[in-house]
């Protein structure tokens, strides 16, 4: 396309300029900080850290919660996403595009929908009440249970998308000569459709533990300080404590988390080859 | 193609270029303030204020750990010339040598304003501008708030938030609780631990009123201590929303204004400060209800004065928590917190 490579270099430059000044430079600068302590190159900033209780719970409820929102939402992403790829076409359509839908609304409305259902005088409790189930509301909001429901939410189309996809290149006959060859739908799942979608769960499964990780906005109005996460904490070290030291250590933990989980499942997916 | 690179890069310089262009301004000055009310002040300070010197103001909001922080890191280049920030985080600024010393006698109106708000911080350092008390807020038809130690209650239990250790409203709540269960008034240290035992009862931990005021509207909570300043996002709402006079008193603390140590634009920050303080511009940003002024003279209806910390009386009632026990104490107080509450 080029008439040499230079012309196609110099196009790049300026969204490369832009990107080593105004991302790679200061993020890189941020994360520095996480190896300097007192003024010289050390991990203790990492070692303060986790010998900080608070933090160790933080760190390990982030964990949990992500790992749990990335398995929930590969089981119900499977389930929705053999329907969608077993639709006809005008049906199918349809109903994929209500699965992207929420991807359209801000996650700010999405979590605040949240607080609607879950809130003391939402429907969730009102349903509780009028069930006989407790004489007064419970407490829904500011758990555990709101954050891993709303980040589920938030994600679960990022999986369902994934696994479409790669339900889709699955090849027609393999689930009927299966079925007819006697295998059971666990069997099917677990020797046939497993093996063959393994790079959409992949996929999936990254986005889903990352995109948990790394959400603000939904632990923050669903959690408040009482369910810290690592992203909410990071928050308050900026901008409450001024304190930029375990503001990147908590940084680099989510870039090693992130890039773990990943390497984790693509290990999984090529162990069982 | 190089015509089209050619146009990338003159489309790049000429957004630079009219970048540069925009920014460049002869007579300015640099406020950093609380982001809240920023429409009201804009029409009862900024824009009066530009008009009568010819100048322009740039505002730079934030929370006060963000301002703070940016005023730290360009202390030798001072891009902040002014600033207005709680007493006891001007006195940690004033510590490390941040603050210039304010010449009152440049302030035509300082003599006018309440005593404790004339050198708060000694040294001239710094000029309060503004009062809050700080009480409890809560729904008159659903419960009755007498003491402060009614947070703590088993009527309470489930319905109550408090605010976080690390604002403003946390370490005054603290002492308060601390006089209503009794405890040793220098240590802070059993009042904690009592949150902490009590801390599944208590719905959240807010950060900001405009948080807490979310939160009782969809009556998730019924009472959480307040400043004055947020009172008037509960008046005008479909519930019943009472301010407790509690039987320990009302806590109240103060903002001040600070000029930052060699900011060059010294004069044009005090010219700025002296408006900002005179009675018309207080009457005014009282009658709009978004600060309390500290200016005596200020005069203001009775349903006005309803919305706000007003008058001699109600001032020199406050409990106020001196700023240097704050700073000394404040990060014994965190780290106890994140132990026994947030844990």
């Amino acid at each position: 396309m080029f008439e040499n490579r230079r012309e196609g270099l110099a196009l790049a430059l300026p969204a490369a300029t832009f990107t080593l000044l105004v991302f790679l430079v200061p993020v890189a600068i941020f994360l520095s900080e996480a190896f300097r302590f007192e003024g010289s190159w050390s991990l203790q900033g990492y070692v303060q850290f986790f010998s900080e209780p608070l933090n160790q719970s933080v760190f390990f409820r982030t964990l949990r919660l992500g790992a749990l929102v990335a398995f929930t939402s590969a089981i119900i992403g499977y389930a929705a996403a053999f329907c969608i790829v077993n639709l006809d076409g005008k049906a199918r359509g349809q109903i994929f595009g209500l699965v992207v839908l929420p991807l359209m609304i801000s996650p700010v409305a999405r979590t605040y929908a949240w607080i609607v259902i879950l809130g003391r005088t939402g429907i969730v409790n009102d349903t509780i009440v009028w069930l006989g189930l407790s004489d007064t509301p419970i407490r829904l909001l500011f758990t555990e249970t709101a954050v891993f429901l709303g980040l589920l939410q938030l994600f679960l189309p990022l999986m369902i998308i994934s696994l479409v996809s790669a339900m889709e290149n699955l090849p027609r006959d393999v689930i009927p000569a299966a079925r007819v060859l006697g295998a059971n739908w666990f069997q099917v799942f677990t020797r046939i459709i497993l093996p063959l979608t393994k790079e959409g769960l992949v996929m999936g499964g990254t986005l889903v533990f990352t995109g948990a990780l790394t959400a603000y906005i939904t632990p923050a109005i669903l959690g408040g300080s009482k369910v810290l996460m690592l992203e909410t904490l990071l928050y308050q070290k900026v901008n409450v404590s001024n304190d930029f030291v375990s503001a990147s250590v908590i940084a680099m933990i989510l870039i090693v988390m992130s890039f773990s989980a990943n390497l984790l499942l693509k290990r999984i997916a090529t162990a069982r080859r | 193609m190089k015509t089209l690179i050619l146009s990338t890069s003159a489309l790049a310089l000429g957004l630079a270029a009219s970048v540069s262009v925009a920014n460049a301004q002869d007579r300015t000055l640099t406020i950093s303030v609380y982001s809240f009310a920023q429409d009201a002040y804009k029409e009862a300070l900024y824009d009066p204020f530009e008009e009568i010197c010819g100048c322009e103001l740039v505002i730079e909001t934030g929370n006060s750990v963000e301002r703070m922080a940016k005023i730290e890191a360009n202390a030798a280049d001072p891009v902040i010339d002014m600033a207005v920030i709680s007493s006891h985080d001007a006195l940690a600024l004033a510590e490390q040598g941040l603050l210039a010393e304010i010449d009152t006698s440049a302030l035509s109106s300082h003599d006018l304003l309440y005593p404790s708000a004339q050198d708060p911080l000694g040294n001239g350092m710094a000029v309060g501008y503004t009062f809050y008390a700080s009480s409890i807020v809560y729904r008159s038809d659903l419960v009755t708030v007498e003491s402060w130690a009614d947070l703590l209650s088993p009527e309470l239990a489930g319905q109550v938030a408090l605010p976080n250790i690390t604002g403003t409203q946390g370490p005054l709540t603290l002492m308060m609780l601390n006089a209503a269960l009794e405890q040793d008034a220098g240590d802070f240290s059993p009042t904690i631990d009592s949150i902490g035992e009590s801390a599944d009862d208590i719905v959240t931990f807010y950060s900001r009123s405009s948080e807490l005021a979310q939160l009782m509207l969809q009556e998730e909570v019924i009472a959480a201590p307040v400043g004055r300043f947020a009172w008037s996002r509960f008046q005008d709402t479909p519930f019943p929303f009472a301010w407790a006079d509690p039987a320990e008193g009302q806590a109240g603390g103060m903002n001040v204004m600070i000029m930052t140590k060699d900011n060059g634009n010294e004069e044009l920050a005090l010219e700025f400060m002296d408006y900002w303080l005179s009675t018309e511009v207080q009457t005014r940003i009282a009658n709009a209800r978004i600060d309390s002024p500290a200016n005596m003279e200020v005069e203001v209806s009775d349903e006005i004065a309803e919305s706000l910390t007003y008058g001699a009386e109600l001032i020199n009632s406050l409990t106020i928590l001196p700023p240097e026990d704050i700073i000394a104490n404040r990060d014994a107080w965190v780290d106890q917190w994140n132990r026994t509450v947030i844990q």
